[in-house]
């Protein structure tokens, strides 16, 4: 295998990625879906599929018909015949001038490839759509012979494929690992060294549960769905684009928040994202939530030209809603039919159509260099004491209006007039000072048409109305046009794409518990994608999704309490060699915490963080002169002062062009584009981050005072309380050992250096507790600083 | 696409640790902590490619490394390395509406087009007689170095997508940067330093904004992305200790941090533990290595004057000279940003400004990489992202608005032709018309410099096959190759 991926490493790898099972396939059946439709995918669709542009000898590989007719006398397949196939022949001649793919197409099949489409054709050559466009179908309860392991019908699609690889779960992790798991996973938080101690004496059978139940009740569980859903969206605090400048946006994240802490049921979710402002009466929130269609990237540049910008966040648009709700890449259909899926350029232009009606003219007329920019419709969401003043001002403008009117003194005239204009200054200062936030405002629609090739200066395509992708059916309402309402109906209807939806974040949310979804790619579910390693089990629970309504908890809660969620995380050298992407699922994921989550932790070990919930973005520290990059206009950043400074990640002022260091160096997206899954980096400068960043310092610090406040009277004592405050686990005596070492070594130091030890505690926002001697502070900062570095500290088991 | 991340996470990971000899823990981290070789020592430039592609480079190279200076903003070609005549006898009459008509126009939107002559006399330099404005006197004396490309397009108008494009060949955001897609192809030559470092000057006039994006490593492994210098306070952030903690502590803390990771390793197995204590090693390395190359105390003053540098400045000058020495110690893309080039109205004052801060440095930079033989394998590439049109503009005294049906670059060192001028613009340097070079095929020809045939070069990315150079037909530029 390794001299395969060598030759071929941008082809080879992938195949390897998709089929690493086939040795285990259930007796020797070649699935169509899984074994075959990828290699033709990979292979041949980019000439022989959806795009009719580029169409090679009029003939169609991704279709059944296409591929059964016969071309001159021969058939491409003949079910059964291999040797009478032409595609067989093709694929496997020695002619270079025959042989497909051809030569310059830098694709080639490897032998175990051409062997699965000798076994397919052999086999019927039975054909089926592609997976992601079938409804989920509901399977009876798999049969598993060891009956005690399954906890719910989760366990039972694993363990029975398990017990026919003739393969072990994995046994259950420990207490300790699963409260951390748990809390990690469900909040985003550590557990505290009480919730530990309390969940691993408990030995009732209703222990787990409780906590699984304690930590979706937690308003924290809200913060860590947002995480994911901000990505997805790609939610900032600034335009992306040029100047980069600041607009308001934040109401919606916390609505976000709430929507999960409330268990907004997810089709309901969805509709008011895409279109609150339609629904019947709605409601501030709702209204807020249409925010969702103004947070993407917008330029203020001077000199940009309407159209372009139009058909840019069209596309942006597109790009994002196809990404989030269908996993479907349909920003290849900006300039053409996709190449892979059955999209084609006018879906994309119809979808676009959905979307005319936004207004979103006002900032482009009114292009602006201030920050934060014009970026209207905005609503305000004053505060109480706000309205009142409001009433206050407006009352009396009234009155000064109306004294206006029947003065006539000269002197009377110009002392009202003051009057009124101090008054509407104070107005306006109480708008600015507001919390605003971009809202969707429907419009009379602009006119869309397919844009050839994508471009914009093209205005000879046809206008397109708004209509869903053709070869997913139609959609119809008794208005004459379809609505953003409609679309977001759609979504979520057993008849329309409902089921589909909920297959795409069923599959999302078992990655955020498993670390990998149970098919490979979360945003892409065409041919290109990759098929679900459990295909049963994804369909299950799609169908359970929809038939709870679109419960998102209860599916989380499903999920989380599963046997297979409890496995350990231990991996062996064979299992790892055997099956490296655990798609077989005898164990569970570890993995580095998202950015956020990293952040969160050193400052809750640490009794720093500020756990309010929502409201403005936080400026923490950040390197002096890192938003030199940005103009129009130049700005500084300036930290925050106050309790501000130790809020979650979250609610870090998301810098498109320039997002925090701290939060780049492990992973979290720009949000220019839809992030489904981060990747997991290990980088030298992520290391320097997480030594050097004076939010760590700081945290490090903190939590040495605490250690010496409450860690005990000897440094074994002490070290036992910080070790197990990082860890949850008590140490073994190297690692007290070695912490220890380091201990000594820096109070030798600092002993001789006092006031490197004052540099140490005068650092930072937070105040040294003014009992402790200096030293002893700024020599065990160095052993909570080593702590908040360990791999254990910054992992998820 | 992202277990596809993984994958190569993993793969560039392995690849990383068998060909640096770093990650194997314990000994070779004492020994480097132990200080057997000097820092210096250990900063000379090394031979061996560390980490990159098996496979790459597909042929042998003529260039080891690219030095892009982007002229952020988009230069004038009309007063650079374009000289239009006939532009000049036309100067302040209606320009042609057969040239404009249906075509992409900025912040001249609605306003009366007029036909701006040039703002400068032009000299022809070297054995070819290039033609050079006044503007750049230094940069004439290195013709016989350079190729002038006076046929460049590109497709946006805009600054930030412009610069998105010239960088990522797509103006759509999330993808690779050339930086990236060159150093995961190649790897680097450096284990110590970035192998992709961005460095941008101060002075000039109101600079253009650069987002972080320019130089993001997009769908690749998170550490092929630039790395960007700073001029003031830590030259990479989180670079230096923190106050109060010397380095001699640092080094022990990160021992202790290891040690511990490796007990726990012994436990749980984790190969990406293995992973982590090499990036712990490589962060420590940089620590001392980053202020190496910074400090130009070991430059000579002549050296100093040749390039007008003066340490600490973080003029375009400084960075010229530390991009030399980032390419003696093995980065394998280093990419220099002038940001003041946006010149709607007085551009004549304002081209004095940027040629004077740019010109001799340049020139500097080049001489001193032949000086020291290392002319011949850095590609040096200097340009915009896009040129200026031939109508007036006046915001103050004459200016041009952005252009991009035709501007001008040059490249100069490993593998290209000095002294000539490869393709024209029409006559009023509106249009390219003569072997027209797009910036997909200046991708290619700067990935075939470097041994790379960019068809060959893809990495999937939701679903795609996705190139630096796009879907899009893009040709080497054969006729400018040594």
């Amino acid at each position: 295998m390794s001299q395969v991926m060598i030759r071929h490493f941008g082809i080879g790898l992938v195949v390897f990625l998709l089929l690493p099972n086939q040795a285990d396939a259930e007796e020797n059946k070649v699935s169509f879906n899984r074994d075959i439709r990828p290699i033709l995918s990979r292979n041949c669709f980019q000439c022989h599929g959806p795009d009719s542009t580029h169409r090679e000898a009029d003939l169609r590989l991704d279709l059944e018909e296409s591929v059964k007719r016969t071309s001159g006398d021969e058939l491409i397949i003949r079910p059964g015949q291999p040797d009478q196939s032409l595609l067989f022949d093709r694929v496997t001649s020695k002619d270079p001038d025959l042989v497909m793919p051809p030569g310059d197409s830098g694709k080639s099949l490897k032998p175990s490839e051409i062997q699965l489409i000798k076994q397919w054709i052999e086999q019927g050559a039975p054909w089926s759509k592609h997976w992601a466009y079938l409804k989920p179908k509901s399977t009876s309860l798999p049969k598993v012979k060891n009956q005690n392991w399954p906890l719910n019908w989760i366990d039972h699609f694993i363990l029975a494929r398990l017990e026919q690889q003739k393969l072990q779960p994995a046994e259950d992790a420990d207490k300790i690992t699963l409260i951390r798991r748990l809390s990690f996973d469900l909040t985003g938080l550590p557990p505290t060294p009480e919730e530990v101690n309390q969940f691993v004496k408990d030995q009732s059978r209703q222990a787990y549960e409780q906590l699984v139940d304690r930590l979706l009740a937690s308003p924290h569980y809200g913060e860590r769905m947002a995480m994911y859903w901000l990505d997805l969206v790609r939610f900032a605090d600034t335009v992306g684009y040029h100047g980069d400048q600041d607009h308001h946006i934040s109401p919606y994240r916390d609505y976000v928040i709430r929507a999960f802490n409330e268990n907004l049921p997810f089709d309901q979710f969805t509709r008011e994202q895409l279109a609150g402002d339609l629904l019947p009466n709605s409601t501030l929130q709702q209204k807020i939530a249409t925010g969702y269609n103004r947070v993407l990237q917008t330029s203020h540049e001077g000199g940009v030209q309407r159209k372009e910008y139009l058909a840019i966040y069209a596309a942006d648009r597109i790009r994002n809603f196809s990404g989030v709700w269908m996993g479907a890449t349909m920003g290849c259909c900006q300039c053409h039919d996709h190449k892979y899926d059955p999209y084609t350029i006018k879906d994309f232009y119809s979808l676009v159509s959905f979307f005319a009606d936004i207004d979103e003219d006002q900032h482009l007329r009114r292009g602006s260099d201030r920050i934060p920019t014009v970026r209207a419709p905005e609503i305000f969401l004053y505060k109480d004491s706000e309205k009142k003043q409001i009433s206050e001002i407006e009352s009396n403008m009234k009155t000064t209006e109306l004294a206006l009117k029947s003065a006539t003194a000269e002197k009377d005239l110009k002392q009202l007039k003051q009057e009124l204009d101090k008054l509407k200054k104070n107005r306006a200062a109480i708008d600015r000072g507001a919390t605003k936030t971009m809202i969707t405002v429907s419009i009379k629609p602009r006119d869309i048409r397919i844009l050839p090739r994508g471009n914009w200066l093209d205005e000879s395509g046809p206008l397109v109305q708004p209509a869903i992708p053709e070869f997913l059916g139609s959609l119809k309402n008794d208005q004459s046009r379809l609505s953003r309402l409609d679309l977001a109906n759609w979504l979520s209807d057993k008849n329309g794409y409902g089921l589909l939806t909920a297959r795409v974040f069923a599959n999302r949310f078992w990655y955020l518990f498993f670390g990998r979804g149970i098919a490979p790619v979360l945003d892409d579910f065409g041919g290109q994608g990759g098929p679900p390693h459990y295909p049963e089990l994804l369909d299950q629970l799609a169908l359970k999704f929809y038939a709870d309504q679109w419960d998102v908890k209860q599916m989380v809660k499903f999920i989380v309490m599963s046997r297979a969620y409890r496995q350990s995380s231990l991996e062996s050298a064979a299992q790892r060699k055997r099956d490296p992407f655990n798609q077989m699922l005898n164990r569970q994921a570890r993995f580095r915490l998202p950015a956020e989550m990293i952040r969160d932790n050193a400052l809750a070990i640490s009794g720093l963080l500020v756990t309010d919930i929502g409201g403005p973005s936080v400026k923490p520290y950040q390197p002096a002169g890192y938003y030199r990059h940005l103009n129009f206009p130049k700005r500084k950043y300036v930290s925050h002062t106050d309790e501000r400074q130790w809020r979650r990640g979250l609610y870090v002022h998301w810098q498109r062009q320039f997002l925090h260091p701290m939060l780049k160096a492990f992973d979290a997206p720009s949000r220019e584009e839809c992030t489904a899954q981060r990747p997991q980096s290990n980088t030298p400068i992520a290391a320097m981050t997480l030594l050097n960043d004076p939010t760590f310092i700081e945290a490090a610090r903190k939590f040495a005072e605490d250690v010496l406040q409450h860690g005990g009277r000897s440094d074994t004592e002490k070290i036992r309380y910080a070790f197990s405050k990082a860890t949850s686990r008590a140490p073994e005596k190297i690692e007290s050992d070695a912490l220890m070492n380091l201990l000594n070594s820096n109070r030798r130091v600092y002993q001789s250096k006092p006031k490197d030890a004052h540099a140490i505690t005068n650092s930072g926002l937070a105040k040294t507790k003014q009992n402790l001697d200096a030293v002893e502070i700024a020599s065990w900062t160095e052993v909570t600083r080593a702590l908040l570095n360990l791999n254990e500290v910054v992992t998820r088991n | 696409m992202n277990h596809w991340n993984q994958i190569q996470i993993g793969l560039n990971r392995r690849t990383f640790l068998s060909q640096s000899g770093v990650g194997l823990g314990a000994a070779a981290l004492s020994s480097l902590l132990s200080g057997e070789k000097t820092a210096t020592a250990q900063s000379k430039r090394q031979q061996a490619s560390i980490g990159g592609l098996p496979g790459l480079p597909h042929f042998a190279p003529k260039a080891k490394r690219v030095i892009f200076l982007c002229m952020a903003g988009g230069p004038t070609h009309l007063e650079t390395f374009d000289y239009k005549p006939k532009l000049a006898q036309m100067d302040g009459k209606p320009f042609p509406e057969s040239y404009t008509k249906g075509q992409p126009i900025a912040q001249l939107q609605g306003k009366a087009l007029k036909c701006q002559g040039p703002l400068t006399k032009f000299r022809k330099y070297g054995q070819n007689g290039q033609e050079i404005s006044d503007f750049l006197p230094w940069t004439g004396k290195i013709a016989d170095e350079i190729c002038i490309i006076r046929s460049m397009v590109t497709e946006q108008i805009n600054h930030d997508p412009a610069h998105t494009f010239l960088n990522t060949g797509t103006i759509i955001s999330g993808r690779p940067s050339m930086g990236s897609w060159i150093t995961y192809g190649l790897g680097s030559e450096t284990e110590e330093l970035p192998g992709f470092v961005v460095l941008t000057s101060v002075g000039g006039r109101n600079p253009q904004p650069i987002a972080s994006r320019q130089w993001g490593t997009g769908f690749l492994p998170s550490r092929y992305q630039g790395v960007q210098f700073n001029s003031t306070g830590d030259p990479v952030n989180y670079l230096a200790n923190p106050a109060g903690i010397g380095a001699q502590q640092q080094k022990e803390l990160i021992e202790t941090v290891q040690k511990l990771d490796q007990f726990r390793n012994q436990r749980v197995a984790n190969p990406e533990i293995e992973t982590r204590i090499a990036a712990y090693e490589m962060a420590f390395k940089m620590q001392t290595s980053v202020p190496e190359l910074m400090d130009l105390s070991g430059e000579s003053k002549q050296t100093l004057e040749l390039y007008g540098a003066e340490p600490g400045s973080g003029t375009y000058a400084t960075n010229c000279l530390l991009a030399r020495r980032l390419a003696e110690r093995g980065s394998r893309f280093i990419h220099l940003y002038h940001r003041g080039w946006d010149h709607h109205g007085d551009l004549v004052r304002y081209m004095n400004t940027c040629c004077g801060l740019t010109d001799k440095p340049t020139w500097a930079l080049i001489n001193d990489l032949k000086q020291r033989g290392m002319l011949d394998e850095t590609l040096v590439i200097w340009g915009g992202e896009f040129g200026r049109t031939p109508m007036f503009q006046g915001k103050g005294g004459a200016g041009r608005d952005h252009h991009i049906k035709g501007f001008s670059m040059w490249m100069a060192g490993g593998g290209i032709k000095g002294g000539i001028t490869h393709g024209a613009t029409d006559e009023l340097g509106y249009n390219s018309v003569e072997n027209i070079v797009n910036v997909r095929d200046l991708h290619a020809t700067m990935l075939h410099l470097l041994g790379i045939n960019h068809q060959r070069f893809s990495v999937e990315f939701q679903g795609l096959d996705t190139r630096l150079t796009g879907v899009e037909e893009s040709h080497v530029i054969k006729n400018i190759l040594t």
